[in-house]
Formats: C-alpha cells, structure tokens, sequence
C-alpha cells in the first residue's frame, strides 16, 4: 500500500520523470499509431519496431556508449532504411505485402541480433542499457532521457494535431488529396518519418517485440467508442496513458519485471473492454441491442394476436390461449404481459386480457404495417402470398412512420393484404 | 412473370440472403429446369453473385432453402461444378495449367489419394475443348484474361457434374474466346448438362441464353426469353433499385444486428 | 579436432530446421499468411513456458502439447476478433500475439524460480550453447543430440504432412471457396497448418530462438518466389535455400563471433534482398535479355 501511495504521490523525483515520460511516449506512438491503424497498415509499425534494433547496435557501436543521439540517429537511419526497402520491393517484385513486411521484420531483427551478440561477446559494460531496447524498461528513463526523447514525443503530437486535415487525407483518400493539389508524397514521407520516430522512442519503455501493441491497440480499442477523428486520438493517447503508468507501477513495485509487457496486458484489457462494451460497435452491446429488440418483437407479436382475436369477434384472449400461441416461451410471454400493462397497453381482469384503447391503436398500427408490407412484397416483388408472412413478421417492428407513409402513398391506400384480410386504420 | 417446372433440376424456396449486415436477395422463389442453358442478369449489387454462392453454400441464407436434384448440397456434391468469378484468385500462384485442371478432380478423389494417369487424362480432355490443349505445361502467370477464363471452365469441366454454376465467365474476355466458351457450353446443354451462367451484358445475353433469371434485390422473373424479357420487366431489373427496399436495407444496415437473420 | 563435429551437427541441425520452416512458410505464403506466422510464433510462447513449467525440469511432451494449444489459441482469438468482435484483421493479429507474447515475458519472470528460460534465449536462442554444453555439463552428451533429434522428428512430420495433404493445401492455397464446394475441409486444413507451424517453432525455438523461425518461414520461400513459378521448383529451391544459409551462416557467425541464428537470417536476407535487386523489373530491363511475357489483357 505504501509502495502505491509512494509511486502515485510523486514523492520521488525520479519516478515522476519516468511517469511523464512513460505518458508522453505512450502517447505519441498511441497518435500516430492510430493513424496506421486508420491506413490499415498497422503492422508496418511492428516491422519498424524489429528493424531499428540493427540501427541501435551500430549507433552504440560507434559511440561506445549508450548515448541517445547515436542511438536516435541509428535507430532513425535503420527504420527509414526499412521503410523504404518495404515500398521499393512492394513496386519491384510481386511478392504479396504480407511477405515483404515479415521478411523485412525478421531480416532487420536477425542481423540486429548479430550485432547485439557481437557487442554482448565484446564485454563492454555500457551494453546492459542496451538489453533494455529489446524488452523495454521505463523504469531506468534518466531525467535526460525524459527530455529528449519526452521533447521528440511532444514533437510528434503537435505535428499530428496541427497537421490532421494532411494526415486525414492521407490515409482516408489519398487521391482525392492528390487531386485537390495537396503534396501527398511528401505527406507519406513525414508521415513514416514520424512514425520511426515514434518506434524509436517508444521502445525504450516497451522493447521491441511488444512495440507494436503500443501503436495499434490504443487506435482499435478507441475506434470502437466514437467515429470521429480528433476524439478518436486523443481517446487512444489516454489509453495508452493509463496502461503506462500501471505497467510502470508494476514494474516499480516489482524489480525484476520489465515494464513492456505489463504495459501490454493492461493495453489489452482496455481493448477488451473496449471490444465487449462499447456503446453500438461493443459485442455485449450488440447482444443487448438484439435482446431488447427481440422482446419488443415479442410485444408486438402479442399486441397482433389481441387485435386479431378482436377482428375474429373475440373481445379479449385468456392468458391460456396467449401461452399457447407462443409455445417454449413462457417466461417471454409472461414479462411482455408485464411490460404491456405497465404500458397500459392492456389491461387484465380475472385470467382474461383485453387491449386498452391505446393498446388497440398501437396493435392496429403493427397490424397495418405488417400487411402493407406484406403487399409490397407480394405486388412489387411478385413474392407469392404464402411466402410474404415470414419477412413482414421480422420487419413489422422496424418501419418508422415516414416508411408507412411511403408504403400507404406507394400501395395507394389498400384497403385489403394478399390474403385478402383487412388493412386497419383510424 | 416466374415460370415454376415440374420435376426441377434446382429449386430455391423464399431465399433470403443478407452480405454484411444488409439483405441483397429477398424471398427468392424459383425453379429451374434441366438440360438448358440458364442466364442470371440484373444491375450491379442485384445479388447475382450472391444467389450463386448462396446456391453453394459458400454463404449462409437467412430464411429459406435450396434443393438440388431434389436434395441438399451435401449430399449431391460430385454433381455440381462451380466457376467462381477470375478476380477471386490470384494468378500468380505457382502452378501450371495443367494443375489447376486437376484440380478439379480433387473432389473425387478424397483425401489423401494423389491424383493419377486417369486424372491426368481426364484434365487433359477438359483442356482440349477449351482449346487449351497446347497449354498444359504454362504458367498461369503468363496468361491472357480469356486464357484463364479456359482454364477455370476447363477445370470445372474435370469435375465431370451435371450441373455448373458460373459467375460472370465472359467477363473481360476477348470475342473470340467468348465465342468459343458459348459454343462450348451449348454444346454441354445439348449433351443433357445444365448450365447456369452469371452474365453482365444484357444485350449478348439474349442471344445466348435458353431461360433468363432477372434479378434486382428480388426475382424480377424466372423464364424463357418471351416470358421474362418482356419491356417492362427489363425495366423493372435494370430501371433502378425499389426505392422502399433500399430505406428498408438503410434501417436494417443501422441496426448493430441484423434483425433479418434468425 | 571435435570442433567439426560440432559444426557439422549444428549446421545439420539448423539446416533441418531451415527445411521445416521453409516447407511450411511456402504455403503460408501463398496463402498470404506471413504476418500470421509471425503472430503464431510469438504467441506459443506462453505455451512453453506453462510447458517447462509443468514439466519441471525436463524438456518434453508437455512443452510441444502446450504450444500447439497456444497456436490453435491464437488462431482462433485472431478468428473471434476479426469476426465477432469486428476488429480489422492486421490489428485482430497484432493485439493477439503482442497479448500473448508479454504474457510469455510476464511468465518467465514470475516463474523464473522453476522455469530454466533466459528472456533473450526464447528470442533467439543458442543453438552453439550445445556444444558448448557439452564440454561443461556431465548429462552433456545427451543435449546435443536431444536438439538434433527434436528437429529431425519436426522434419519428418512436416514432411509427411505436406506430402500426405499436398493436394489439400494446394487448392486451398489457390483457390479456398472452390475448394469448399469440393468438399474439402478448408477450416480443419488451416487449423492442421497452424498446428504445424506452432509445433515447429517450439521445436526450433531453443535453436533458433521463437522470432528467427518467423525468418526461416517466411524468407527463403520469398526469396525462391522470385526465382521461379513452379511450384516443385519453388519447394526445392526453398530447401536449397535453407541448407546453403545454415552452412554459410554458421561460418560466418564464427568468424564474427555472433549469434548463429541471427546470421543465418542475415545470410538469408542478403540473399534474399540480392535476389530482388536482380529481379526487379528496372534492373532487368536495363541489364538483363528482354522478354517480354505472353500476356495481352493483365487481370485486375
């Protein structure tokens, strides 16, 4: 509990530095990262993450020592190397583009893991820090580093943010950008630029096998709560903001853990929220939407029963007869009988239900729409009378009043259904 | 105007079909006869293809059914031959013609048989009336457009069915490949195969075909040509979507599910 | 001297590796699955840890039982989130195996008082750790051989499989939806695909380590795909290819005193960047005989 207090209250400087810089990285690579969602090239990241590794040995070769502008420079080198190898072999070969990216991914990474054995075999001692790129440590971000690369970062969001109209176009409609007069081969290469950039300062808090989580999942899970552009990224940074600070905790009150993968789990865990209970796209919320529209499917379907006992002379259906009508689903009958009293779209005296004067407009009203749908089947896409039932049982519930003026005025006011039984109205 | 036959060599009962989230075919009712050569038209988005791969299970339908020779797909499979549309694959796959010929032999062969000496013969009779013969040995890379059309019939042709279903095989193909594919499939239909043929040119397609499906969402008429190409059903086909079916779909497609499907 | 004994039963035991790999990632391939090969191999590792873990000490059935699991695991979160929850497919791949993966980390870490796995051993292994066990080690002289023959086992069931489901793979690779209506189990072919690969990398993983095998499955059969069309050539120079990288890979690596594994891929990329530059349309219209080839109308 102390440790948590100790972590979340700031009280050691250098946790503070580790904890803006966690945030600022995640959320620079969570900007741009979502736009290569967007692109649907979201795996391009992941190959960057693999290819910088080489850049990074040679930067520390050079320098002998872990110093970030050798390291950013290599790092930057290797990625841009990577990247355009990608496009090149995309226009010379006909190697299909899931082949080059994981070609490129593995070849970079195998010749950067050459390097790193040879620098590990060469005993230097400054190369611990350089493990750290590989799986990532928040943990050890100096407050030299929070500058550099927290200002790189920044960087990045203000060039996404002020640029959003370019990087739209770029990955919505790049043609139309082209059309319109927009540069959008330079665009493209800014783009990737910041994109290396984000690659190589985020692997310092996450390694770079896991790098790739930390572009797409914020953008996916985020994509799932709203449709529109600017929420979108800034929904994505603020997941990523969250899962770095817990993963940097985890990472502070467990030593020996390394900080990428904790970031990762709490990424996916707000995905998976995200994925399950989102408003509209969310799968539980889909199943719930289902749910509510099947029992009010049931109600409606209730409701046309009573109305037709009413056209067969039969003022009101004993609450036998409605359970009959509707065989396995009892408990279903019994809540729309709830549901509709409550409405006071019936009412109940002794075991007998009857429909309430607005219970019988509305029940007139399904009753209307499932046989005007029923002709309009029938007259307009010569469906055979037997046939039309089924469908105008499933769509009844869903025709909005304008669709039954159009169907009323398209029929021209029919006055009987295909099977010749009576179209209600007031 | 829908002709129902007696005895029909494929019958499809109130078909409703949804692709991604929206209805492209609603209550299909039709039957077909055999032995004859069958055009399937309608606009693009009509549900052509859609009927074709409902027909071969390749989709799920949400109400309704399909009985073929009177019986269900699985069960009559060695029968029918299926041509898909030539984007659905790509043709720099590393293999000759000859292999994909033989690929439709597969079917018979079950798993685990390699395909032989008969098979082998049996690809190269298919490649010979295409008029391929001479080109066993090519990669299908190297092809030409009508070319891969040959080889996608010849391959169904080694399936040795009674009846094939075709999605838009003239489609990009030169006049005289296209020519020689309409000899070869009236010569099919002489022999007593059916052959149900997706085709995107209304004006060919009078020329070619015995039996006409149009279709626009819905089945505008299932007939021979007096019957179902009538001026005003070709207006109905090709004169623009049901204006109430399309808000229907817009409402449908709003929905998180599809209220369609049971 | 015993130094080329070693040589020779590593090379031979990555070029078996090499071979496993590449067969597999020729269909992987053609089948535009490169990306999910990738995820697979990274994704098993949760797998062998819960594996060695189970298992103790000793390295056995229980690791390869719980990769394949991971695999199909994978596999089928992929599938559930791409299809039911409506993610796009290369983010359903990068959230499953970047999951997967961490949770791997996350494993060892937290089991790393029972679980002899070193972080940087499961990325790229060691394959020259053996011989060199053996001279450290008393139960030395089984470890050599024991990695030998994991791979030489892994070998010969990919090859039977291929071979037994040659046909299958092919069309399906081809052709998935005629394949269906042929009634051909396409869904339970790729499952037994997936499988494999799972198996073949927590073989190989302790040779090569889990991410280089992404390497040996996709490179060389890339790299043969420029060479040629035909599929039997395509096979035969994939295993070319595999056998060649192990043997100048493995010198290589000892005249630079680097990670085996790791420059083998890079022998592998150079020849597969090599082949590209020499294929590619430019170089061939500028350098190379012109032949023009026989096609009028492309398709789409």
């Amino acid at each position: 509990m102390e440790d948590f207090v100790y972590f979340f209250t700031f009280q050691d400087s250098s946790i503070a530095f580790v904890v803006i810089g966690i945030i600022l990285l995640g959320v620079g690579s969570a900007y741009v990262g979502t736009y290569s969602f967007l692109d649907k090239k979201a795996l391009l990241g992941d190959a960057i993450s693999h290819a910088v590794l080489p850049g990074i040995c040679v930067g520390f070769i050079l320098a002998g020592e872990k110093n970030p502008l050798f390291i950013v420079s290599g790092a930057f080198i290797s990625g841009a190397l990577a990247t355009f190898l990608s496009s090149w072999l995309n226009k010379s070969t006909r190697l299909s583009e899931d082949a080059i990216i994981a070609s490129i991914l593995s070849i970079f990474f195998g010749f950067g893991i050459v390097l790193l054995t040879i620098i590990q075999k060469s005993g230097n001692p400054e190369m611990a820090g350089l493990n750290q790129f590989i799986f990532g440590n928040a943990i050890a971000i100096l407050e030299s580093d929070v500058y550099i690369y927290g200002g790189l970062a920044i960087f990045i969001i203000l060039c996404l943010t002020v640029f959003q109209k370019e990087f739209s176009l770029l990955v919505f409609n790049p043609d139309y950008g082209r059309a319109i007069g927009f540069p959008m081969g330079m665009i493209r290469v800014t783009f990737n630029v910041l994109l290396i950039l984000s690659v190589v300062i985020g692997i310092q808090a996450i390694g770079v096998v896991l790098m790739a989580a930390l572009l797409i999942t914020p953008g996916a899970a985020a994509r799932f709560w709203t449709d529109r552009l600017g929420v979108l990224v800034i929904l994505a940074g603020t997941f990523s903001a969250i899962s770095g600070v817990l993963g940097t905790y985890i990472s502070f009150v467990i030593p020996q853990m390394p900080t990428g993968p904790w970031v990762v789990v709490f990424l996916s865990i707000i995905a998976l929220i995200s994925f399950l209970f989102a408003p509209k796209k969310g799968v539980l919320s889909r199943y719930l939407s289902r749910r509510i529209y099947l029992r009010k499917t049931h109600r409606d379907h209730l409701l046309k029963l009573l109305y037709k006992g009413i056209e067969a002379n039969k003022p009101g259906l004993p609450i036998a007869e409605i359970h009959e009508a509707f065989p396995f689903q009892k408990t279903q009958t019994k809540q729309s009988i709830g549901n509709l009293s409550k409405d006071k779209f019936i009412t109940q005296s002794q075991l007998v239900i009857e429909l309430s004067s607005t219970g019988r407009s509305e029940a007139k009203r399904i009753v209307r729409l499932h046989r005007l749908w029923e002709l309009y089947l029938n007259e307009y896409m010569n469906i055979a009378p037997d046939h039309v039932h089924d469908t105008a049982e499933k769509l009844e519930h869903l025709l909005s009043p304008e669709m039954e003026e159009l169907l009323e005025s398209r029929l021209n006011f029919p006055k009987l259904d295909p099977h010749q039984e009576n179209i209600p109205r007031d | 105007m829908i002709t129902q036959v007696k005895n029909p060599i494929l019958e499809i009962h109130d078909l409703t079909v949804s692709y991604d989230q929206s209805p492209v075919l609603w209550n299909v009712d039709l039957s077909l006869p055999s032995g004859k050569l069958i055009g399937i038209l309608g606009p693009n988005g009509a549900g052509k293809s859609t009927l074709i791969k409902a027909i071969m299970g390749l989709v799920d339908p949400s109400g309704g059914y399909v009985k073929l020779f009177d019986k269900t797909l699985a069960e009559v499979r060695s029968r029918i031959s299926y041509v898909p549309q030539r984007e659905s694959v790509d043709w720099n796959f590393p293999a000759s013609v000859l292999d994909v010929v033989m690929m439709g032999t597969y079917g018979k062969l079950g798993l685990f048989k390699r395909p032989g000496k008969k098979e082998k013969e049996l690809s190269m009779e298919s490649l010979e009336k295409v008029g391929m013969h001479g080109f066993a040995n090519r990669q299908i890379s190297e092809l030409s457009g009508g070319q891969q059309q040959r080889v996608f019939i010849a391959r169904s042709l080694a399936q040795n069915a009674d009846l094939y279903l075709m999605d838009e095989p003239f489609a990009g193909v030169d006049m005289a490949t296209e020519t020689a594919i309409f000899e070869l499939l009236k010569e099919m239909t002489a022999a007593g195969k059916t052959v149900i043929v997706v085709h995107h040119d209304i004006y060919s397609a009078v020329n070619y075909f015995d039996w006409f499906i149009m279709l626009n969402l819905h089945l505008v008429a299932s007939g021979p040509k007096e019957t179902a190409m009538t001026e005003e059903l070709l207006s109905k086909t090709y004169g623009g979507k049901l204006n109430l079916l399309t808000k229907v779909s817009d409402l449908i497609r709003q929905k998180d599910f599809n209220p369609l499907k049971n | 001297m015993s130094f080329d004994q070693n040589a020779f039963l590593i090379i031979i035991t990555a070029a078996m590796i090499a071979i496993s790999c590449g067969l597999l990632g020729v269909f992987m391939m053609l089948r535009k699955m490169s990306m999910t090969g990738d995820a697979i191999s990274h994704a098993v590792l949760p797998g062998i840890v819960i594996g060695f873990f189970i298992s103790g000490s000793q390295r056995g059935l229980e690791v390869i039982i719980g990769a394949g699991i991971l695999g199909i695991l994978a596999t089928l979160m992929i599938d559930w989130l791409r299809r039911k929850a409506r993610v796009q497919l290369d983010a359903s791949i990068g959230i499953t195996f970047t999951l997967l993966f961490a949770i791997g980390i996350i494993l060892i870490n937290l089991l790393a008082y029972k679980v002899d796995l070193d972080q940087e051993c499961v990325l790229y292994g060691e394959i020259a750790y053996l011989p060199i066990d053996l001279w450290l080690t008393k139960s030395g002289l089984n470890l050599g051989p024991r990695i030998l023959y994991l791979s030489l086992l892994n070998l010969i069931l990919v090859i039977t499989f291929i071979i037994l489901f040659f046909k299958e793979l092919k069309v399906t690779s081809f052709d998935e939806n005629f394949s269906k209506v042929i009634g051909i189990p396409a869904g339970l072919i790729n499952l037994f695909l997936m499988s494999m690969v799972s198996y073949t990398t927590v073989s190989s993983f302790e040779a090569v380590g889990a991410i280089l095998v992404v390497a040996l499955l996709v490179v060389p059969p890339a790299t043969a795909f420029l060479w040629t069309r035909k599929l039997k050539l395509l096979i035969q120079l994939t295993i070319a290819i595999g056998i060649g990288i192990s043997i100048v890979g493995y010198y290589l690596a000892y005249f630079f005193d680097s990670s085996i594994a790791g420059m083998i891929v890079s022998v592998a990329g150079i020849g597969f960047l090599a082949s590209a530059l020499f294929k590619s349309k430019s170089f061939l219209s500028r350098f190379g005989t012109s032949r023009t080839s026989v096609s009028f109308e492309k398709t789409v």
